[in-house]
């Protein structure tokens, strides 16, 4: 049993069969339910943990199809549409889902209907049997009196017949989870039910249901319930105009998009890969050695197809499904599109030695699924016989370099317009970019490089931050004569300045910052700085300080 | 006969460097500096496919062995190639960042050049190993934070063979531990010669090559032109370098 404060009391939240047969009933507070049953165990209510717990079965649920919808608290919703006949058919996959479920402990319901509202409404509120065979039931843990209960649905929808086919699954898990874990136990009782919505029989299936079956605000639901509209067949016989004029839109819109005649979008949590490519294993698979070879060879089928479509990869992802439900993800980004399987094997190669221990196998991976999220065209190159294209393996070398530290580590230096030596040159990062905020291809980086905007001599090393140092001038606008640096003195030779650099006004809001006077100085020894003097003498301050800002070769 | 011994000569190298897996070693493969002494000794130039190891002679001389550095990659970078330069987080908070502008004023166009942020130091040698192997590096330049054994510099040397680049290591310190490196060089500044208005000159190193593993070794004082890209002999320069009159280098290796 879940309690969470509501209305200054500790609430019965969720509950699980056990507590509901012994009369409890949710929104009870927790001191009259322990007048009832002193003994009953409850724990607190955790909704961070049970949204990442139900995003976890989301991308679980990744396996059936890549459209997967988060319905919270507890539900998920499944676009199956095209995907159903890679299972053998609808009922198969909903069977395989439960099954799958069942053998990790859930509770669960599924429905598949011809639209969202349908599959909600029928896989929470929806009593009749299931009309597909009973999956296996695997129970065997003892039954535990206070915890967890979560039921899940699978829906389909199919918006109107010639259209294109789409199905939800939706799944909900209704109540708190105990913990995070996917092992919270669970039995006694079954909540488990499976239905499917013949298409077009969203009316049908319904009208004896209750009118809360409608994703309507609780409210709404009470006040239906006074004027005696209990179930949805009862609204039905009911004019529309004298609903939306008592009611408010939003039951008639409910209504509308639970039958079929109102559009309602599925909101995928990532986007639709271009092309998938997968690979079942019926014994897991954990060596490393092992993942590679499989993505190698999903490579070479992606290949195939991107050849026939004349695209080439820029964005790749491996998802790993471990046999344990945790899904590990991996991204491959490279500056030009490609298409071949060894580079794509190298590049994650180098991601799985970057994240490290962060990918532990388990029990091994029991499928592998391989994606380009971001394809480009890409035309057939004549290639020489001898010479090596220099161009390709320098973008090659850039991908895997990013691949394994972070694009943000590979970078190229640009000339920046301001006279401010520290920001007048960037880092921008070495990869091509493939879109930009209006979704055009951009340029390469170095494309719009202008020229440095100042011929002065600059040192080729700079310090992010200058060091101070203690220096001693001849006259006080002078340079330096000599100076103390990491506590080694110096004492200058030649010198060539003081070149004056002024803060920028249009960026100072304050007022504050000094003018400098920089020197291009050389030591005794050779060696040579550049250094400053901040702040003019007696017309910005009494006591200049200096600064070690560079070395020169 | 003179000819033949020659001819002889240059098949048995040839037939050496076949048993021991390496290129032969051909004036073609050398990148030339431009000063004839130099690249006398070095048998015809800096060879490309090897490592060089560039160490200041004092901590002091740290931006000349960089400098150095550049100037040897961005000869080596005249066919298009680009630089790859590894930054640590010790070499930057010990000599800075590599500064764009100042790059390009020292003769190396910024479209060439690559950065690569490393952090650890088992990825630096990943990095570098990567990157001589690649054939669309003309160099890589890594600034060293912990000396690296024989093993992984062997391993380096492997692979810039594959590559045909010039691996630069530039240490931040002397130090006496064996490496795979082809040549190894102590980099010091030496005093330029004022400009005809009295500032700075072109930028002066004062070379001493303490290893060559195909020669002997030596020691000059060479000038670079940024402007023209190229080494100049100071003795060939308008005016004759006048010799460094106080050794302070001697001071500092006592020292410590």
């Amino acid at each position: 049993m879940v309690v969470a404060p509501i209305k200054s009391a500790l609430r019965l939240t969720a509950m699980n069969d056990v507590a509901a047969r012994l009369g409890l009933k949710l929104g009870m507070a927790l001191a009259d339910a322990r007048a009832m049953h002193p003994r009953l165990d409850a724990v607190d209510a955790d909704p961070l943990a049970d949204r990442h717990f139900i995003e976890s079965i989301a991308d679980w649920c990744d396996r059936y199809t890549p459209l997967v919808g988060l319905q919270p608290p507890d539900g998920l919703i499944l676009d199956i549409s095209g995907c159903a006949h890679l299972f053998g058919g609808e009922a198969a996959l909903v069977c395989d889902l439960v099954r799958r479920m069942q053998s990790h402990g859930f509770t669960v319901r599924a429905a598949v209907a011809d639209t969202v509202g349908c599959a909600w409404g029928v896989a929470r509120y929806g009593t009749q049997a299931a009309p597909l065979a009973p999956p296996p039931p695997e129970r065997g843990r003892s039954p535990t009196p206070a915890l967890s209960r979560d039921r899940r649905g699978v829906d389909r929808e199919r918006p109107s017949p010639g259209a294109q086919e789409r199905a939800d699954l939706s799944l909900s898990g209704r109540g708190g989870v105990c913990g995070t874990s996917i092992a919270s136990p669970l039995c006694e009782g079954s909540g488990d039910h499976q239905f499917i919505v013949p298409s077009g029989g969203a009316g049908a299936a319904l009208a004896p249901l209750p009118v809360a079956a409608l994703r309507l605000a609780s409210d709404v639901v009470t006040l239906l319930g006074q004027v005696g509209l209990k179930r949805i067949a009862d609204l039905l016989a009911v004019p529309r105009a004298s609903l939306a004029a008592r009611f408010g839109t939003e039951l008639i819109l409910r209504l509308d998009q639970a039958l079929g005649v109102d559009e309602e979008s599925i909101t995928a949590r990532r986007p639709p890969p271009c092309y998938v490519v997968e690979q079942r294993f019926a014994d897991p698979i954990a060596l490393e050695r092992d993942v590679l070879g499989t993505i190698q060879r999903l490579g070479d089928r992606l290949k195939a197809t991107l050849e026939q479509h004349g695209e080439g990869a820029r964005l790749v992802e491996a998802v790993l499904f471990r046999a344990d439900g945790k899904v590990v993800r991996l991204s491959a980004a490279t500056s030009r599109a490609i298409r071949d399987a060894a580079l794509v094997r190298r590049l994650f190669a180098e991601r799985l030695a970057a994240i490290g221990e962060a990918h532990d196998p388990g029990f091994g991976f029991d499928l592998i699924r391989l994606a380009v999220i971001v394809a480009e065209p890409l035309d057939p190159v004549q290639t020489g016989f001898d010479e090596s294209d220099h161009g390709q393996a320098l973008s090659e070398l850039i991908d895997r370099l990013g691949a394994r530290l972070g694009f943000r580590c590979v970078l190229r230096i640009k000339p920046h317009d301001t006279h401010i030596p520290e920001f007048a040159a960037i880092e921008v990062e070495a990869r091509r970019q493939w879109t930009d905020d209006r979704g055009r291809m951009t340029d390469d980086p170095l494309s719009s490089v202008v020229c440095p905007p100042s011929s002065a001599l600059r040192p080729i090393k700079l310090f992010a931050r200058p060091e101070p140092i203690e220096a001693v001038a001849e006259v006080p606008d002078g340079p330096p004569v000599r100076f103390r640096w990491r506590h080694v003195l110096h004492e200058v030779v030649v010198a060539e300045g003081p070149e004056r650099l002024a803060m920028e006004w249009w960026r100072d809001e304050t007022g504050t910052q000094l003018s400098r006077d920089y020197f291009r100085i050389e030591s005794r020894e050779g060696a040579r700085f550049w250094v400053y003097r901040e702040g003019l003498y007696e017309r910005e301050t009494a006591k200049p300080r200096w600064f070690l800002h560079g070395l020169f070769a | 006969m003179q000819a033949s011994v020659a001819e002889n000569m240059s098949a048995l190298k040839r037939k050496i460097a076949a048993i021991e897996g390496r290129r032969p070693f051909e004036e073609a493969c050398a990148l030339r500096l431009g000063i004839k002494v130099v690249d006398a000794t070095l048998g015809g130039g800096l060879a490309r496919g090897a490592l060089h190891e560039l160490e200041p002679r004092g901590s002091i001389h740290c931006g000349a062995a960089s400098g150095f550095a550049l100037a040897c990659a961005a000869l080596a970078a005249r066919h298009g190639d680009d630089v790859l330069w590894i930054e640590t987080p010790f070499a930057v908070a010990e000599t800075g960042k590599p500064y764009g502008l100042g790059l390009e004023a020292f003769g190396f166009s910024l479209a060439r050049v690559l950065i690569v942020r490393v952090a650890r130091s088992i990825d630096v040698l990943w990095v570098m190993e990567e990157a001589l192997r690649c054939r669309g590096i003309a160099a890589v330049i890594t600034q060293l934070t912990e000396i690296p054994d024989l093993t992984a510099t062997r391993r380096l040397a492997l692979a810039v063979r594959d590559g045909g680049g010039l691996g630069l290591l530039v240490r931040h310190r002397v130090s006496p531990h064996a490496s795979a490196a082809l040549t190894r060089w102590q980099i010091a500044a030496a005093r330029s010669r004022s400009d005809a208005f009295g500032g700075l000159g072109r930028a002066a190193f004062d070379l001493t090559l303490t290893k060559n593993r195909h020669g002997p070794l030596g020691r000059w004082t060479i000038l670079w032109d940024h402007h023209d890209r190229a080494f100049l002999d100071p003795a060939l320069s308008f005016a004759v370098a006048r010799a460094p009159c106080d050794r302070s280098d001697r001071a500092l290796r006592r020292a410590g």
